[in-house]
């Protein structure tokens, strides 16, 4: 684990634009921003969780091209006047623009129309919006007797999600990937066979997952097998209102290990061995080596799997619409699904505007969370 | 799932040779550690196929028999369940319709971001830095906040429902991760390769088509892969857009499978089978650009 680069070096990053000859882009600034892990481009990068990833990394290369940019550039305060070659702008604009019309269309009209709607009721067939500011917000949070006790509720499982999922990940990748880094052999096709969970995430593995939870499915069978009877479920995993949240919890931690994994495995494999071998001759056992030493080596990669995890625990609602519809009565409703519900499934009911207002909110959550993270880490250097 | 509680007696324990320490465990159990690390990889392995194994043996039972229990292995294997499913079930349909709108939704990622990227990369022009920071900035919104407005523009454009309707909000989707790769990936190309070409008298489009696409080939796979996989699976979206049957993709064949009166688990794994073996061939074939640009991507 090398490169974290902040979100603002990772936006001044393109390389060879005039106002972006940017002085303060030293290698020595791109070193030192590798250090702090997991900044708001990690925390909150769309879906893919490789696109975080990707996007930290080539936010570092575009800091080192402008670093070695700024190397030959000019002096600190002269702010440069590059000359546009009339032809070159003409293919640069034309090449971008087809991204850019789409981007116009798909991107900042709906965010901005997403954006407005927050502060509105609509039920979607009226002819107009009702504007009515903030108070989409109030009732949600608190004000309306119908929906802040359903988004109450939905916090605390989402909450229950939020710490369980990125702890328990972290509690299976690490070792997973010690372990996995030790083997010799078959690590290549394990590697692989573990990543299966995650590229197949979807409608299709989660009703697998439903069929094998059913009350006569293969997990009870399996309790059964291992004489772990009283632990069978006899109205299945996801019809108990006890199980149903761990349950759903423990499937969210399945797909997620293997990028984890992956993160834990090529940190480890990035580790100066000389570190080990100076612990061996100190007297550091397995255990010991590796709590005491690649534990917190790799913290930084902790760092990003938490809050990967923490985001997508924050946002996403997949699982929940396919496996149980936030069922059985409510036990596992989360916030986005509470969103999904209020602008698709609320019939007529204006409830379009508090939709919106929720989508938003949980967007500021997790800005929130990245920041504090990010001042956390910095205090801890 | 990996127990690894710790053994205070084993902690301080001088390792057996200097220079390879032994797991701890490995003097708890008398086993080598060898043994150890093979049983915990494999019954991860087991843990990770878990769900497809039963997944497999439903798609291969008769209703009689998937009715009856849940034994992984089934008694009579038979291919009627797969054979039923895609062609009775018009899965063979809506199979076309994914691979449809998930190819399209692919060259069109590659098509307009390589370009997009080419731009970024290469290419001087007043505003480029603003523009990038405007597609990152996608990177910061999620997808939950702008399901609804999509959905109503579209009814305005008289595209919701269709394919294109899919295509278009899922290519502008994987804009920033598609723009962040690319833009890497021509990075890396010397820029003496541009200015010779240049020389000789190529202009932009053909120094983009012979030179940086072809040497850009690995990020391009890569980011197809990357595209490819989750506009597969894509279930949100679909769900609230599709209405038409004829025009289902297979998420959302899947999901009204599931929904009809009685649930078949022989049928509905069936389905699921047919939904997920092209991701695991896609996968397995080519992981190497998938793992090494995930691994290439945090490596930096």
């Amino acid at each position: 684990m090398t490169s974290h680069v902040t979100p603002d070096s990772a936006l001044r990053g393109v390389g060879g634009d005039g106002d972006q000859n940017g002085p303060r882009h030293s290698p020595h600034t791109a070193a030192a921003t590798s250090s702090p892990p997991a900044t708001d481009a990690t925390a909150l990068a769309a879906t893919p969780a490789s696109a975080t990833a990707a996007a930290s990394n080539s936010a570092q290369k575009f800091a080192q091209k402008s670093a070695r940019g700024s190397a030959s550039g000019p002096a600190k305060t002269r702010r440069p006047r590059i000359r546009y070659n009339r032809t070159e702008s003409r293919w640069g604009y034309a090449f971008v623009a087809p991204a850019l019309i789409l981007f116009a269309i798909m991107g900042v009209y709906t965010i901005g129309y997403g954006l407005a709607l927050s502060f509105a009721r609509w039920n979607g067939f009226s002819p107009n919006w009702e504007w009515v500011g903030f108070q989409n917000f109030t009732d949600l949070l608190f004000g309306s007797k119908t929906y802040a006790p359903r988004v109450q509720a939905a916090a605390l499982n989402t909450l229950w999600v939020c710490i369980a999922v990125p702890v328990l990940t972290i509690a299976v990748s690490f070792p997973l990937a010690i372990i996995l880094n030790s083997a010799k052999r078959f690590q290549g096709i394990l590697r692989s066979v573990y990543f299966v969970p995650y590229v197949t995430t979807g409608i299709a593995v989660y009703l697998a997952w439903q069929y094998i939870l059913e009350p006569n499915g293969a997990i009870n069978g399996l309790l059964r097998v291992l004489g772990l009877g009283s632990l069978t479920q006899p109205q299945g995993f996801l019809g108990n209102p006890d199980t149903a949240l761990p349950t759903l919890i423990i499937v969210l931690v399945w797909s997620a290990v293997p990028v984890a994994m992956l993160l834990y495995l090529t940190g480890l494999q990035s580790l100066d061995t000389s570190v080990f071998e100076a612990a061996t001759l100190d007297g550091a056992g397995w255990w010991r080596t590796n709590t005491s030493i690649v534990w917190p080596l790799l913290r930084a990669t902790t760092g990003i799997v938490f809050l990967l995890n923490l985001r997508d625990a924050l946002q996403g609602f997949q699982i929940f619409l396919i496996m149980t519809n936030g069922g059985p009565g409510n036990h596992t409703n989360v916030l986005g699904l509470e969103t999904y519900r209020l602008a698709f499934l609320s019939e007529l009911s204006p409830t379009l505007g508090l939709a919106s207002a929720l989508g938003w909110m949980l967007f500021l959550a997790a800005l929130a969370i990245a920041l504090i993270n990010q001042r956390l880490e910095k205090r801890a250097q | 799932m990996v127990d690894l509680a710790p053994a205070p007696s084993a902690r301080k324990a001088p390792a057996s040779s200097p220079y390879t320490p032994k797991p701890w465990y490995t003097r708890l159990f008398n086993l080598s550690g060898k043994t150890v690390v093979g049983l915990v990889l494999g019954l991860y392995a087991v843990v990770s196929l878990y769900p497809f194994a039963y997944m497999v043996s439903a798609a291969f039972k008769t209703t009689e028999e998937v009715n009856a229990g849940n034994n992984l292995i089934p008694a009579n294997p038979t291919l009627d369940t797969l054979i039923d499913t895609w062609n009775r079930l018009h899965f063979f349909d809506y199979f076309l319709n994914s691979l449809w709108v998930t190819g399209a939704t692919t060259l069109g990622v590659i098509v307009i971001y390589s370009c997009a990227a080419y731009a970024f990369s290469v290419l001087r022009f007043r505003g480029k830095t603003l523009l990038f920071r405007l597609f990152l900035v996608l990177l910061f919104v999620p997808g939950v906040v702008t399901l609804l407005p999509v959905v109503m523009l579209e009814n305005e454009m008289g595209i919701l429902g269709t394919h294109l309707g899919l295509i278009l909000p899922f290519i502008n989707g994987s804009a920033p991760l598609a723009i962040l790769l690319l833009t890497n990936a021509f990075n890396a190309v010397p820029g003496d390769l541009r200015e010779a070409a240049r020389v000789d008298g190529a202009g932009e489009l053909r120094i983009f088509s012979r030179i940086y696409l072809p040497l850009a080939r690995p990020a391009l796979i890569t980011i197809a892969l990357l595209t490819a996989i989750p506009t597969w699976n894509e279930y949100q979206l679909t769900r609230v857009s599709l209405n038409d049957p004829t025009r289902y993709t297979l998420p959302i064949a899947l999901q009204s499978l599931q929904q009809g009166d009685t649930v078949q688990y022989n049928t509905l794994m069936a389905a699921a089978l047919i939904v997920v073996i092209p991701i695991i061939i896609l996968f397995f074939s080519l992981q190497r650009y998938f793992v090494n640009g995930l691994v290439g991507a945090v490596k930096g």
